[in-house]
This record gives structure tokens, C-alpha cells and sequence, in this order.
């Protein structure tokens, strides 16, 4: 780095280069808004399907069906369910969607029995806003996640209609499983007459596990259970169920990471072209501080700096942005009843500006070499 | 004891298969606080021996001495500190940095040495206030005539006190009304400051503000003569 004296030399060049400087960050600010965007599906696949040591949940789903509105199975399955060793608690869940396709408004309701749902599996929530007793008491409340509440601005007591189903918010409740953020809890028998008026059926069942060592063998022992029966089962870990379900669209989030390298080139060609023309339109200037008794190696670390400044004004303009708009609009990508959030926060930022900062000098590092290398009076005779 | 001193200066460069001698075994000694012009046709090697002794070039053969050091022999990042302690280089083009004001233009040089901010603003001020600039300190270069700018560029090669400026033709851009107040100005530096002075020229008229002029050609000294006082320039010309 320079000297803190030297940083106002280098500020005014940034500043007083108006257009150059707006063109070159505006560049990298677009830049660096799509890469961020797209970090922030990657975190937020990773986060919805990378198991943990201490994940204890198991989703149990109709064999081979992969959509909400096929997997049917009898509720009554619960109960054998309870009886195998290592099985703390079981909730039998419906699922609905607005729309069964992946979109990044999708409501998905999860209707619960209110006395199975308050125990274990409502211990991984906390309440955010509303009552959970008023949610108990009436048949059309909904106990809301908070990114659904804030996508749709729902507060505690506004009705709102999704999917042909029509609650009432009783509570909003926020969990650091992403799926529990994305939709509404509501009472399972309700869902079951608003929907298709067939009580008895549910869509899947919630597993808690005693300890993270009996998911494997539960799973197991579920499938075996209901191998020949007439709804045969197919259980897996709750993020591993995720990964399955939304498998296409994960698919295609993967494939947006070259889009995300994209970016970073695009970063590192704009700052880069900026400062070789910024070096060669100052030539002379360059060569008249060399004569001033600025030697080379002070010329590179202020080209680099420039370069440097450059990339942190673009970075911190496209990431900022970024994050803000994630944050303000709380996207998830929604399909199959699954949810992948845009997982985008102050560490995302810091990532994006970082990476901008790094790129910025590495694109003046070269031209910061050229221009200081140059003998002080061929730059003299060449312009 | 001269301040510079050359002896078998000589510079060479190669251009394609011939080797272009600007510079040719020079001997020269000057004076600390002499006024020198340097002039000759193009070609001639004045410029050369002026970046030599202004350290922004290095001699092939032949000892440079400037106050008992050969800077000839100094590395690149010596060089460039030797030269920000004993130079001050004065354009033709003025070669002031153009989105800098008129202010932080002359406190350029001051950058480069521990000095706190109120110094240097008031080394600034002192420098521009002597060329008469105090009142145009926010201006840009584009905002100043040729001859103010080249005014900046003189309150910027004296900021930081160096013994020795150099001026590459500094009157050849200008009409000439301001290239006498430009000479009248490096004179009043080189008698009331006690700045030594080197200046190349092809005027005769401004090499008569010297005290002394050198007529080089093909890289050789030619012809050596002291001009009766720097003074009778500046009234002949007044």
C-alpha cells in the first residue's frame, strides 16, 4: 500500500476521472450484483441440502413420486412409524403449493395435527410475532414463516388466499431450516377439507429422530415397514429429500456458477482495460512524477491502488445492491413444495467486495508493472 | 569545489544496427549558484547532458558528479530519491498533471517527504505566492495561460528546495511577454535564492539571462562564454 499522505493523490485521480471512474464501477457494480445474486442461490442450495452432523429429521414420501400432488399416503401410517426404536416424535404433514412449477412466488401450506406439531417438531421454530395459542384455538390460522410474511407483507391478523386455501395469521415464526421460512403451518384436518376434502390422506411425514446416529437405520426400518404394503414409502433425511425433490432446479443453479466466474472476468477485463488506457493516456504524467523523484515501485502501488479504489467503488455499489434487493424481496426459488432461499447477508457483501478489491489490484498489476518500467525519457519522446 | 561535475560524459543508444551517440566524452564543471545555458542545434546533445544532470537519464561512459556523489553509478530507486533532494524540473510544456488543482500540482514533490500537512501547505503557499500565483492556487491547468502554468510548474520544481532546476526550454511555448516574466523569474531564483540553474535553449535571446552559455554540437562542448551579468538581460529586456 501507500503512504496515507499519498491517498488523496490517488482519490482525486479516481474522482476527477468522472466518467472513467462512472463507466468503469458501474461495470464492475453490474458485475458484481450478478455474481452476489448468484452466490447467493449457490449458499442458499447449500444451505437447504448440505446434511449436518446434527440434522435428526427424516421426511418420509411416497416411493418414486418426487411432486406433492401425487404423494399420497394414509395418515394412519403414524402410528407403526412411532413404534420403531429410535423414533423420537412424527408429524403426518399435507403439503400444498400455489403452483406445483419452480417460481419465486410459491406459497406452500404444511398442514399439521396442532397436538403433534407443538411438541419436538415445533421446538426448532421460534416466534417471532402473533400467538400460539390463538393458532391452536382457530381452524383457519396459519402460523407463517417469516420470509413468506415479509415477500407478501402479512402481519398478525391479515387473511390472506393462496392455492384456493383462505387462513388467518396467527403467528410468524422464523427457523434456521430454510423450509420452515417459506411457508405456512396450518391445521392438518383444515387443509385436508379446503383442498380435496379427503381427510385421512397426508402427503408426508416428519420424522425427529432420538439422535443424529439413528437416521439411517429408522429410514431403513420405515421403507421395510411399508415395503408390501399398499402406499410403499421412500425416507431420507430432510436436506436429502430437498436435494432429490428440487434435483433439476439445483441442476440449474449449479450450472449459474459459470455465469458467477463470468462476472468476476468481466470484473477483472473492465477494471483491467481502465487502468491500461488510464496508463497510457499517462504516460507523460507518469514519467514527469518519476522526475519529480517518485520512483517505480511508488508509480506500481499507485496504479494499483487506483485499480484497487476502482474495484472497492464497484464491489460495494454491486454488492451492496444486491444484497439489499435479496434481502428486501426475500426470493426463494420454489418447486415441489421445496424451497431454496437467496441466502444473501453482510458476509455475502464482504465476500463480493473482497473479491472485487483482489480483482481490482490484480488488474493493475500489470499495467502498474508497464508503466513503471518504462525509461523516464522514451516516455517523454512518446507522446 | 564544482557542484557538477562531467568528465568523458558520454551517452550512447542503439537504433536498430547503428549506435546514436548523443553525448560524446563531455567535460564540464559548474559552479554552485551558476546561471548555465545550454545551447546548440537539434541534435546537438544539450537535452541529453540536461536529463543526465537531472538524473531522469544515466550516462554509458564517463563520471557524473554532483555534490561528491556520481549519480551515474546510483540505482534506479536511489536515483529517484536523489533526485526529489537536489532537482527541480522545470517543462517546456509545462507538463503539469492536469486534474490536479494549481495547489496540489506544486505539492507533489512535497509527498514524498515526512512533512506535516501544515508545512507543506505552507510551502505550497510560500512557493506560489514567489511566482505570483497565490490567488490562482484552486485553479486547474486548463483554467491558466501558458504562462501561469508555466509559473505553476516553477513554484512546483522549487517546493521542495533543491539546489540545482533544470529547464528544458522553459520559454518555447510562450509569446514574449511571458517568456520574459518566465526568465526574469528564474534569474530572480538563481540570484536571490542562490539556486544553480541549467537551462537549455535555443533562443539567444534568453540564453543572454545566463551568466554563462555552452554551445554544444554532435555531443561536443563547441564553444564556452560568460555573458557581462544575468541583470542585463532582464533590463535590456524591461
Amino acid at each position: 500500500m501507500i503512504r496515507f499522505r499519498m491517498m488523496p493523490l490517488v482519490i482525486r485521480q479516481v474522482t476527477r476521472h468522472r466518467t472513467r471512474t462512472l463507466l468503469t464501477a458501474g461495470g464492475v457494480a453490474t458485475s458484481m450484483f450478478l455474481f452476489v445474486a448468484v452466490q447467493a442461490m449457490q449458499n442458499g442450495v447449500a444451505m437447504a441440502t448440505e446434511t449436518s452432523a446434527a440434522d435428526t429429521t427424516l421426511v418420509v414420501y411416497r416411493e418414486d413420486r418426487y411432486c406433492p400432488f401425487t404423494s399420497r399416503l394414509p395418515q394412519y401410517y403414524l402410528r407403526d412409524i412411532l413404534t420403531i426404536q429410535g423414533v423420537e416424535s412424527a408429524v403426518p404433514m399435507k403439503v400444498v403449493v400455489s403452483n406445483c412449477r419452480a417460481s419465486l412466488d410459491v406459497v406452500t401450506f404444511r398442514g399439521v395435527p396442532s397436538e403433534e406439531f407443538s411438541g419436538d417438531y415445533a421446538a426448532r421454530m421460534t416466534l417471532i410475532d402473533g400467538d400460539l395459542q390463538q393458532w391452536r384455538r382457530r381452524s383457519d390460522a396459519a402460523l407463517v414463516g417469516e420470509t413468506l410474511a415479509a415477500r407478501r407483507g402479512l402481519k398478525i391478523g391479515d387473511r390472506f388466499d393462496a392455492a384456493g386455501v383462505i387462513t388467518y395469521v396467527a403467528a410468524i415464526i422464523s427457523s434456521h431450516e430454510p423450509q420452515d421460512q417459506n411457508v405456512a403451518y396450518v391445521h392438518l384436518d383444515f387443509l385436508q377439507q379446503t383442498t380435496d376434502r379427503k381427510l385421512g390422506t397426508v402427503t408426508q411425514f416428519n420424522i425427529k429422530v432420538q439422535s443424529p446416529k439413528y437416521l439411517d437405520s429408522v429410514a431403513r426400518a420405515v421403507d421395510e415397514r411399508f415395503a408390501s404394503a399398499e402406499y410403499p414409502t421412500s425416507t431420507r433425511p430432510e436436506k436429502a429429500f430437498v436435494a432429490q425433490a428440487a434435483a433439476d432446479m439445483i441442476e440449474l443453479i449449479g450450472f449459474t456458477r459459470w455465469l458467477g466466474w463470468g462476472c468476476l472476468a468481466a470484473v477483472l477485463a473492465l477494471v483491467g482495460n481502465a487502468i491500461v488506457l488510464g496508463v497510457q493516456d499517462r504516460i507523460r504524467e507518469h514519467a514527469v512524477l518519476q522526475t519529480l523523484g517518485y520512483n517505480s515501485f511508488l508509480i506500481q502501488r499507485l496504479i494499483v491502488t487506483e485499480s484497487l479504489l476502482l474495484g472497492l467503488l464497484g464491489g460495494v455499489l454491486g454488492a451492496g445492491l444486491a444484497v439489499g434487493v435479496l434481502q428486501w424481496g426475500q426470493f426463494a426459488l420454489t418447486a415441489d413444495g421445496v424451497s431454496i432461499p437467496f441466502a444473501a447477508g453482510w458476509t455475502l457483501i464482504l465476500f463480493g467486495v473482497g473479491l472485487s478489491v483482489l480483482l481490482g489490484v490484480v488488474a493493475g498489476l500489470v499495467p502498474a508493472w508497464q508503466a513503471a518500467r518504462r525509461p523516464i525519457t522514451t516516455c517523454f519522446r512518446a507522446v | 569545489m564544482a557542484l557538477i561535475e562531467c568528465r568523458e560524459l558520454t551517452k550512447e543508444y542503439r537504433r536498430g544496427e547503428n549506435v546514436i551517440r548523443p553525448l560524446q566524452e563531455l567535460d564540464l564543471e559548474v559552479e554552485a549558484g551558476a546561471f548555465l545555458a545550454l545551447m546548440g542545434p537539434s541534435g546537438s546533445g544539450k537535452t541529453t547532458l540536461l536529463n543526465l544532470i537531472a538524473g531522469i537519464d544515466q550516462p554509458t561512459r564517463g563520471e557524473l558528479i554532483i555534490d561528491g556523489e556520481d549519480v551515474g553509478k546510483l540505482s534506479r530507486s536511489r536515483l529517484a530519491a536523489w533526485r526529489a533532494d537536489y532537482i527541480g524540473y522545470v517543462f517546456q510544456l509545462y507538463n503539469l498533471v492536469p486534474v490536479l488543482t494549481a495547489y496540489e500540482n506544486v505539492e507533489l514533490p512535497l509527498l514524498l517527504h515526512p512533512i506535516k500537512r501544515r508545512e507543506r501547505h505552507e510551502r505550497v503557499a510560500t512557493a506560489l505566492e514567489l511566482v505570483g500565483l497565490a490567488d490562482r492556487h484552486d485553479h486547474y491547468p486548463r483554467q491558466l495561460s501558458g504562462g501561469q502554468e508555466q509559473r505553476v510548474a516553477i513554484a512546483r520544481a522549487i517546493v521542495a528546495d533543491p539546489r540545482i532546476i533544470v529547464a528544458d526550454e522553459p520559454t518555447g511555448d510562450l509569446d514574449k511577454p511571458a517568456a520574459h516574466a518566465i526568465m526574469n523569474l528564474l534569474t530572480r531564483l538563481n540570484q536571490e535564492l542562490g539556486k544553480t540553474m541549467i537551462m537549455v535553449t535555443h533562443d539567444a535571446h534568453t540564453a543572454e539571462y545566463a551568466a554563462r552559455t555552452l554551445h554544444l554540437d554532435k555531443g561536443r562542448l563547441v564553444e564556452s562564454g560568460a555573458h557581462i551579468a544575468a541583470g542585463a538581460a532582464m533590463e535590456a529586456a524591461s
